[in-house]
């Protein structure tokens, strides 16, 4: 459990880690290390160059504007998990944060390692996922952005370019009525899921329900998006909430490993997301009762 | 308020060892650094089965800092294969595999470089030329013919094949009015130490000796090297003081050790392996029994059991390793803690194409004592009736004992339906058995676990010679040296490596106690192998009863040494005088201080009795209590004390979810007289954890191809502080008549009877739906697959 020899650099600007991927197409980045050095020392990953971005100043700020909130790549998950901001706009996240490992490894974990390594199972990925975040990466000296929603395509997949740098996550901020309801279950506390739900119901004085989000994770290749707007506009009670659930699973592929079957992964997170969607209408059960 | 019995025994002291480990200056293998050190790293085979072509190492040996390239046809021809106990002289085994591959994970050859990195990069250089061969993982497949053994040479796969059969199991089958048959696996799982195996060798060439630091929990280690080698027993100095970071039971490390040893010799300088995890998990000696139980248990209607009939096939691996001998232990508590009058046993040990099996916590008995549990639950759903009361109703009576069972072995000591009583109250039963229903009435499974068991311990190895009739073994010998030098201070000396058992606290309190010396002031030291007397390391939940016992003794001989030079001096019979917080008294009132008889031993001769040697030194090598005989006619005795343990949980989980939540967890543990009560109730929270491991969690599981599925913590889930619940251990003490203060051995408490009793629980939950679960672990996927099996 030796790394294969590499080099390790550690630039100060986003732009020079960009020039140093470009420099050598066997280049990997390490942010916080969690997922990477294990791979590094099991030689799953077998880098030549290592670029640690621990260092770039823009990476670790968060970022304000009018409807939206930015997490820069390299936020530790604890520290987003504190952040009165995360709290404030992106509760749904806030809420999943939690789940993601134990305290020792989001100290040290990131939120943009955390999406760019798109495990399955990722709650970060999932939230990015349900609620559409934009991902934006460096690539060749330009910003690139994609859509959480469909960002992720397997296991470990994505389609980032591969000589881009993640920069941030930039999330709508949630509207001041919102509920949210997340979920997950593992064999133990804070193991990577055998299945996962977020759900996010949005809420506007005057018109109710604007939009009801919902993601399900670590039963497939990777977080997907459930489409339940026919929700919008029912009354949201339990069995409405049942069938659109059902309904919207019908199509989700679930997989099997020694964990888990996969009726096992389809049956839990079906009921996980219908969990969640209910804690998301409590949430909000005094104004959709006005 | 009653006189306290004992000064220092039983009384709340804080382990000596846990002062160094818990300020980080413990020191282990990877903490030891030699001039010059070499590093090893081994090359794992990809197949499950194959034979060795060829093997091309010269791109890795033309590496800069690559030494030199060991393959198994080379060790083969200079070493001895390495030990297995049974008479099956076709199933070798080396430290690398020699023609043949048998397991995915096995090491084909081994890189020797400068560093550890080197040697791995080393690795990727070596082309072996193999062909594939068809493998098999299932133990019922294994025996039937018409499979390949894994040894050719050996011509089939069956190692052990025993047939038992102790009272009269037909008569009382006939008289039974009801019998009922089921089968159970134990899943292969361990006891994962946080610190894998690591050995240093170095070999000098003027001395002749090779030097070893292993972190071991080995009987016989240095003996079984030197035979492996070739090389005289002194010419092996193994070093005891080293700490070593867990193990219970797998801290073997022979074929490591002789690999290395090998390899210090040859190249004459100092090597060093350490076990990544991967090789630690697929390759080291960590895995336990994986073993099928299929019981008949015959019983009357009011639930007194009769008889019962047990096979027990274990898939013992690639090699025969100590899996074959795993069978044997549970002979010694074959009926639990219950009257039953006969049973019918076989015993199968078979080869595949797995990992070879090690010794692990308990050696096999916890697997038996789940297969037991397993019955008495059966037995009561059969007939309607409580599952505690036909435990109670079975168990053995305090009046009974001692109690012969029918395998031959004398149970010392107990009160069984005291401890029981204690925890049914500590618990508050009936209102445990109200939350069960109220769960159950909101819509979770809820269900109560129980168990009793019995934790063999301090025997001598009698189920060799009770396996293997070449093997005459009738001792499992310990000892202890005790020395008190001219200034008056007590060194006591043991022989043998700590794997966090706190020999040091044990062997101070005692010999505090014996010599009524503050513990603390008594130094404990660990000689190497060359400068230490016979012992068997801390194997089989012995070393309270079998080194306490030994230190208790040498430390009796001191006492009557300095009594006798106390009655030289003051001119009176030795009966005549009392010994006192380590002063000698006379009846008529003179004293002798401890530091003047200090003095007389260590320089006044001419003070001292006629013939008596100089100096305060003593030692001891203790034969097992009640272990002197071979088997006869398929019996024996093989423990001398057996400590008792009953478990009582609540459980619950969601339907749907199937993740068991444990609400509530009680212990009552019988282990005789305590020496230090933090170490035992450390073993039994650290036992239970285990067991909920072994009954929920922990598994190494191969896929169709033979590759190990969970080869690191990613997959190997053992439970964490989040899932073990709070542990009530609700204490009790039945003083051993066998041992010097009535203690009995506590290293194996909890793990033997926690999964059996999680089990039960989780069995109880889903009872109302005519659900078994009949394999461990009992994963959440499986709990709810099956649910919904049942209600959809
Ligand atoms: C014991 C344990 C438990 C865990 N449990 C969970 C869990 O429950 N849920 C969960 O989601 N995760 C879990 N993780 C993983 C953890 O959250 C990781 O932190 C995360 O997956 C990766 O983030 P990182 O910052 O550590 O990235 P690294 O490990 O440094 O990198 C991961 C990958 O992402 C790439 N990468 C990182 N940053 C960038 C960037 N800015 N631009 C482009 N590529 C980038 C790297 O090149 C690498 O390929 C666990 C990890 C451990 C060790």
């Amino acid at each position: 459990m030796k790394p294969v020899r590499f080099d390790y650099k550690r630039p100060a600007t986003i732009d020079e880690a960009c020039g140093l991927l470009a420099s050598d197409d066997n280049a990997r980045i390490l942010a916080g290390g969690q997922s990477l050095i294990p791979m590094l020392s099991m030689r799953l990953s077998r880098p030549s160059l290592l670029i640690d971005i621990a260092h770039i100043p823009e990476l670790t700020a968060f970022g304000e504007t009018e409807t939206h909130i930015e997490i820069g790549a390299m936020v530790r998950q604890a520290v987003a998990q504190k952040s009165e901001f995360v709290k404030t706009h992106i509760p749904l996240l806030a809420k999943a944060l939690g789940y993601v490992g134990h305290p020792p490894t989001r100290a040290r974990g990131t939120v943009g390692g955390s999406v760019a390594h798109a495990d399955p199972s990722a709650e970060i990925a999932l939230v990015a996922a349900t609620l559409g975040a934009e991902i934006t990466y460096r690539v060749d000296g330009a910003d690139e952005i994609f859509d959480a929603s469909d960002f992720f395509i397997g296991p470990m997949l994505t389609i980032a370019p591969p000589t881009g740098c993640l920069t941030r996550l930039s999330f709508v901020k949630a509207p001041a009525v919102c509920g949210t309801g997340f979920h997950e279950v593992a064999p133990r506390k804070s193991d990577y899921a055998l299945a996962s739900a977020a759900a996010q119901i949005n809420f506007a004085a005057g018109s109710g329900v604007t939009s009801i989000h919902l993601g399900i994770g670590s039963v497939g290749d990777f977080p997907e998006r459930l489409d339940v707007d026919q929700l919008c506009g029912t009354p949201l009670d339990d069995s409405a909430i049942a069938d659109a659930v059902h309904a919207a699973m019908q199509m989700v592929e679930t997989v099997e490993d020694l964990h888990a079957t996969a009726a096992y992964r389809k049956r839990v997170a079906t009921e996980l997301a219908i969990r969640a969607l209910r804690d998301a209408r409590g949430e909000i059960s005094k104004d959709l009762n006005q | 308020m009653t006189e306290q019995k004992y000064k220092f025994l039983s009384t709340p002291r804080r382990p000596v060892e846990d002062r160094r480990f818990v300020a980080g200056r413990g020191k282990f293998i990877a903490d030891l650094d030699r001039p010059n050190m070499l590093h090893v790293a081994p090359l794992a085979s990809h197949y499950a089965a194959a034979v060795i072509n060829g093997i091309d190492a010269s791109a890795a040996l033309a590496m800069p800092g690559v030494v030199d390239v060991i393959t198994g046809a080379e060790l083969a021809a200079a070493v001895q294969p390495l030990m297995n106990g049974l008479n099956t002289p076709n199933v070798r085994r080396f430290p690398l595999a020699v023609d043949r591959v048998r397991y995915a994970g096995e090491w084909v050859c081994a890189v020797v470089a400068e560093s550890r990195a080197l040697a791995e990069d080393a690795l990727e250089k070596i082309i072996v030329d193999a062909t594939p061969q068809p493998f098999i993982l299932d133990a019922e497949a294994a025996l039937l013919d018409t499979s390949a053994p894994v040894h050719p040479e050996h011509g089939s796969n069956l190692l052990l094949d025993r047939k038992f059969v102790w009272g009269p199991v037909d008569d009382d089958f006939d008289a039974a009015a009801h019998s009922l048959s089921f089968s159970v696996t134990w899943g292969r799982n361990s006891t994962v130490p946080i610190e894998t195996f690591g050995v240093l060798a170095e070999w000098n060439g003027w001395d002749q000796m090779l030097d070893i630091w292993a972190s071991i929990q080995m009987p016989k280690y240095a003996d079984q090297i030197a035979r492996s080698l070739d090389l005289p027993g002194n010419a092996i100095r193994v070093h005891y003081d080293v700490d070593v970071g867990g193990s219970y039971g797998v801290k073997r490390g022979i074929k490591h050790s002789v690999l290395v040893g090998y390899i210090a010799r040859k190249l004459g300088c100092s090597v060093r392996l350490i076990e990544d995890r991967l090789e630690n998990m697929r390759a080291g000696d960590a895995h336990g029994p994986e073993r099928k139980f299929d019981i008949t248990i015959a019983f009357d209607q009011d639930g007194t059991v009769r008889s019962m009939k047990m096979r027990a096939l274990d898939n013992a691996g690639a090699y025969a390793g100590r899996a074959p001998f795993q069978l044997g232990k549970p002979i010694s508590a074959i009926v639990g803690p219950y009257q039953i009058n006969s049973v019918a046993y076989h015993a199968l040990s078979v080869t595949t194409n797995k990992t070879v099996q090690e010794a692990v916590r308990g050696f096999g008995q916890a697997p038996t004592n789940y297969a037991i549990e397993t019955a008495m639950d059966r037995v009561a759903e059969y007939l309607g009736m409580d599952r505690l009361a036909l435990r109670q109703k079975n168990l053995i009576r305090k009046d009974q004992f001692p109690y012969l069972i029918p395998s031959g072995s004398y149970y010392d000591s107990g009160d069984y339906h005291a401890v029981v009583d204690k925890v049914l109250t500590a618990a508050d039963y009936p209102a445990m058995l109200a939350e069960r229903d109220r769960l159950r009435d909101a819509g979770m499974m809820a269900g109560i676990g129980i168990a009793a068991c019995l934790e063999p311990s301090g025997g001598n190895s009698s189920f060799e010679p009770l396996l293997n009739q070449s093997n005459q073994t009738s001792t499992w010998m310990e000892s202890c040296q005790v020395n008190i030098d001219a200034l008056g201070k007590v060194t006591a000396r043991i022989h043998t490596t700590s794997s966090g058992q706190g020999h040091e606290t044990l062997v101070s309190t005692v010999l505090g106690e014996v010599m009524q010396i503050d513990p603390e002031l008594i130094r404990i030291t660990r000689p190497n192998s060359l400068e230490s007397l016979p012992g068997n390391s801390p194997v089989g939940s012995r070393m309270a009863i079998m080194l306490g016992g030994a230190a208790a003794r040498a430390g009796e001989k001191l006492k009557a040494k300095i009594m006798a030079i106390a009655a030289h001096r003051l001119g009176v019979a030795i009966d005549e005088l009392r010994y006192e917080g380590g002063d000698v008294l006379a009846n008529d009132g003179r004293r002798l201080a401890w530091d003047e008889m200090v003095e007389l031993a260590h320089r006044q001769y001419h003070n001292l009795p006629d013939g008596m040697d100089p100096g305060l030194a003593s030692f001891d090598i203790m034969q097992v209590p009640t272990g002197d005989a071979l088997p006869v006619d398929d019996k024996v005795q093989m423990y001398p004390c057996y400590s008792f343990e009953f478990h009582l949980l609540l459980v619950s989980f969601d339907p749907i979810i199937g993740r068991p939540d444990i609400h509530s967890y009680f212990i009552g543990h019988d282990c005789g007289t305590v020496i230090n009560p933090a170490i035992v109730s450390g073993m039994t929270y650290g036992g239970i954890a285990h067991g909920i491991g072994a009954a929920l969690f922990e598994e190494f599981a191969y896929d169709t191809n033979g590759q190990l599925l969970t080869q690191s913590f990613l997959d190997y889930l053992m439970p964490s502080s989040h899932e073990v619940p709070a542990i009530q251990i609700v204490k009790h003490c039945t003083p051993s008549p066998h041992t010097v203060f009535g203690q009995k051995g506590s290293g194996e408490s909890g793990y033997l009877g926690a999964p059996a009793a999680v089990s039960g629980a989780i069995n109880d939950a889903v009872s109302g739906l005519g659900i078994h679960f009949e394999k461990l672990p009992i994963r959440m996927s499986a709990i709810s697959d099956a649910i919904a099996a049942k209600t959809s």
